[in-house]
């Protein structure tokens, strides 16, 4: 399939997409999203749009985790920064949506990046615990703030509103989403061919070695929390509007290790990786649950058995993918796509 | 070599879902000529709220079975169409589109106070009545959840009543110290500040809050705050897990406080998880106990009988999923012909002191108002079984 491609100048080289096949393929699979609400009923397009927040949210998870190596336990309480401040600003203040939309995003990175300081000295498991000790503040803070955000009560949120319509329903909602998705991934995927994406992966693969090459340790490490949590609140207030009420119940630590899972099963250090992630750790209770519907049909007692039997699936499938697939989904789609493009003569 | 032990794995898992499969034995339903009506159900089975949830589930799953073999709602069988959802909100909201926009079930029984709260947006704008486990202040107000039903009492008038109680029952000439023991989640929390203002009424002396987790194993450091604070009343919000910590730990520490629990923190489990320290312990009790001497015990009787079973299989929990099922599916009936939401709502608004035959407080839903009931009795905890202090009573 790729046969003959051939780049004659740095530009092409490049590129993202190589050849068309590639570009066609990206267009068949946007006209399919925008199509996909009039095909299916609206459970289905609910089900994408949650997907659609985990892939910001494992984006954002792993252009820290898997790009720059810096490991963060704390990613569901940036959510929590950017989903709060912009609840905020449209529910308390009664801003425009589309002002505290990006004005969450960069609440979250100003606090994402205060609590990557440490990062400069820590490493590893010590930059976990102090990432942890974020997760714990945010969500004292959030429980033990009420004037701001009305502690563990929640607050109730409008739904955006673009021209005269009200986006308040699944559908309208979905394009929304698809829209910040598509800009996530896209700049997600340039980043990496800028100088501070190299610089991120420089800092991942060897920070003595990348400080020496005259990569500034300290801006780059904070920056990549900052742009981590920024994606992390976008991520939180998309959630938060859509669903219209949040509380601190929904930015717990159980949130940021689902997106850590996330990018481990994805892929660490992918950018399609995270998509692939986010859609197998969303997808993987209902089908748990249909599985257990399919077959305890007759008996209570299985159904209850298998539903409480997800946790172990969750963590027996990181320790597979641990194991046998450490570089995650992306890693053996790419593997699938191999074996095809010369099959059926693989030598 | 690999890729052969991870799909070894894979065959191993499938073996055991086919093993599972083979157990399934599908029984034939019999010949119905009425459509059957499938109500929605949002339930914790395995997470933290789980010790109370799965009784409440099996309770309300047991109703519909009960009614089915009756011959169902006038004769249209019944479904509860349950989901597992394992206190998670993002799991509650994608089990809420599955249920309403896939299955299309005109109204759901739910559970938890974050979850209903946090799904009452939805519910109103798609108008489906829902009759949740909790019995958060917030969800009675009928502005902001017009398909929202309050069985009980709420949370707020639980407290109040058990306040009241505590006060007219005082003998000292001092004020009494009053202490709130709650977990920081909105189900812990949403009785607080009203209550708190009806117990400065009442003239108590409130001397500060103790806040537990819902899952924690200690509470020595609240309970020495009680001690030192010399609390004379707390009341406790939680459930089973937290109010056994609590009376263990007060016991431990010679901590002379009455303790009084809201429902979810009051049955059968704190009594047998806390053993000796929680004699004396008081609670509000909105609905029976099974094996009470109420004539609704009937058809529970009658339900355990064709299982096998008996009342001391099942606990509180059981008897208020049932009497929950048992006021949705009236509402249904009420509604005749016209099993959508807004008619299930009018069935349920139409429900005037609706009886439950001694499972609880007689229900009076409005179109003003859908707090179901402002009535509970008082319970302690004596030589290990729980005794009624109080018949339905009410704080006004």
């Amino acid at each position: 399939m790729d046969c003959g491609v051939f780049t004659t100048n740095y530009r092409e080289d490049m590129a993202i997409l190589h050849h068309p096949g590639a570009k066609l393929k990206v267009l068949v699979v946007v006209a399919f999203f925008l199509a996909l609400p009039f095909m299916v009923n609206a459970y289905y397009v609910s089900v994408v749009n949650l997907i659609g927040i985990a892939i910001i949210g494992a984006i954002g998870l792993n252009i820290l985790v898997g790009f720059t190596g810096q490991i963060s336990i704390g990613h569901g309480a940036f959510m929590g920064v950017g989903a709060y401040a912009a609840g905020i600003m449209t529910a308390t203040l009664g801003w425009s949506f589309w002002i505290a939309l990006p004005a969450g995003g960069l609440a979250a990175a100003l606090i994402g990046g205060l609590f990557g300081i440490p990062s400069l000295r820590l490493k590893g498991l010590y930059l976990a615990i102090a990432t942890l000790a974020a997760q714990v503040i945010i969500e004292f803070g959030i429980i033990h703030w009420p004037a701001l955000t009305r502690g563990p009560a929640g607050m109730v949120l409008p739904a955006p509103t673009i021209g005269g319509l009200v986006l308040n329903n699944d559908t309208t909602f979905y394009y929304l989403i698809l829209a910040i998705t598509i800009g996530a991934v896209v700049f997600a995927l340039n980043l990496f061919r800028t100088r501070t994406g190299r610089a991120f992966m420089a800092v991942r693969d060897r920070d003595l070695a990348a400080s020496v090459m005259g990569i500034n340790l300290f801006k780059y490490k904070v920056t990549a929390f900052a742009v981590s949590s920024f994606y992390a609140g976008i991520a939180g207030a998309l959630w938060g509007h859509y669903l219209g009420v949040i509380s601190p119940e929904y930015f717990t630590i159980k949130v940021s290790i689902l997106y850590l899972a996330m990018i481990i099963i994805g892929g660490l250090g992918s950018v399609m990786g995270a998509i692939y992630g986010a859609c197998f750790m969303t997808l993987l209770p209902i089908l748990l649950r249909e599985t257990a519907d399919f077959f305890g049909g007759g008996f209570a007692g299985l159904t209850h058995i298998m539903l409480a039997m997800q946790e172990a699936v969750f963590g027996l499938l990181i320790i597979l993918f641990l194991i046998f697939e450490p570089e995650g989904l992306a890693k053996m789609w790419h593997k699938v796509k191999e074996y095809f493009k010369l099959w059926p003569f693989s030598y | 070599m690999k890729k052969r032990g991870f799909a070894a794995v894979i065959c191993l898992l499938l073996a055991v879902a086919l093993l599972a499969s083979g157990c399934g034995g599908g029984s034939a339903p019999p010949a119905e000529t009425k459509k059957e009506i499938v109500i929605g159900g949002i339930i914790d089975l395995t997470g933290p709220t789980g010790d109370v949830g799965s009784p409440y589930h099996d309770g309300a799953k047991a109703y519909f079975e009960y009614l089915n073999s009756k011959g169902g709602l006038d004769g249209h069988p019944v479904r509860l169409d349950a989901i597992d959802y394992a206190y998670e909100i993002k799991r509650a909201q994608e089990a809420y589109n599955r249920l309403v926009k896939s299955t299309g079930v005109p109204a759901i029984l739910g559970w938890g106070t974050g979850d209903t709260e946090a799904l009452k947006s939805f519910v109103a704008k798609d108008e489906i009545p829902y009759l949740s486990g909790s019995y958060s202040e917030h969800l009675t107000d009928i502005q902001a959840c017009p398909y929202n039903f309050v069985l009980a009492a709420s949370y707020t008038d639980q407290a109040r009543i058990a306040l009241k109680w505590a006060k007219d029952n005082w003998r000292e000439a001092r004020a009494p110290k009053l202490s709130f023991v709650y977990n920081n989640t909105p189900f812990g929390t949403s009785h607080l500040e009203d209550a708190k203002a009806f117990a400065q009424e009442l003239g108590f002396e409130l001397v500060g809050d103790e806040v537990l987790d819902l899952k924690t194993l200690d509470a020595t450091t609240q309970m020495l705050n009680l001690k030192n604070k010399g609390a004379d009343f707390a009341i406790i919000q939680g459930t089973s897990n937290l109010a056994a910590t609590v009376l263990k730990d007060a016991r431990k520490l010679g901590v002379e406080t009455q303790f009084i629990g809201l429902n979810w923190a009051f049955n059968e489990k704190v009594v047998s998880l806390a053993g000796a320290a929680a004699n004396g312990y008081i609670g509000v009790v909105p609905f029976a106990f099974p094996g009470e001497d109420v004539p609704g015990m009937a058809d529970i009787k009658a339900y355990l009988d064709s299982k096998g079973k008996e009342f001391k299989d099942v606990n509180q929990n059981f008897v208020q999923g049932w009497m929950s099922a048992m006021v949705m599916l009236e509402g249904v009936r009420l509604a005749g012909d016209d099993i959508t939401g807004p008619g299930i709502r009018r069935g349920l608004e139409s429900l005037n002191g609706f009886d439950p035959a001694g499972l609880g407080a007689p229900v009076t839903f409005t179109s003003e108002s859908h707090r179901g009931s402002v009535h509970v009795r008082l319970a302690q905890v004596q030589d290990g079984g729980i005794v009624y202090l109080t018949d339905w009573i009410t704080y006004k």
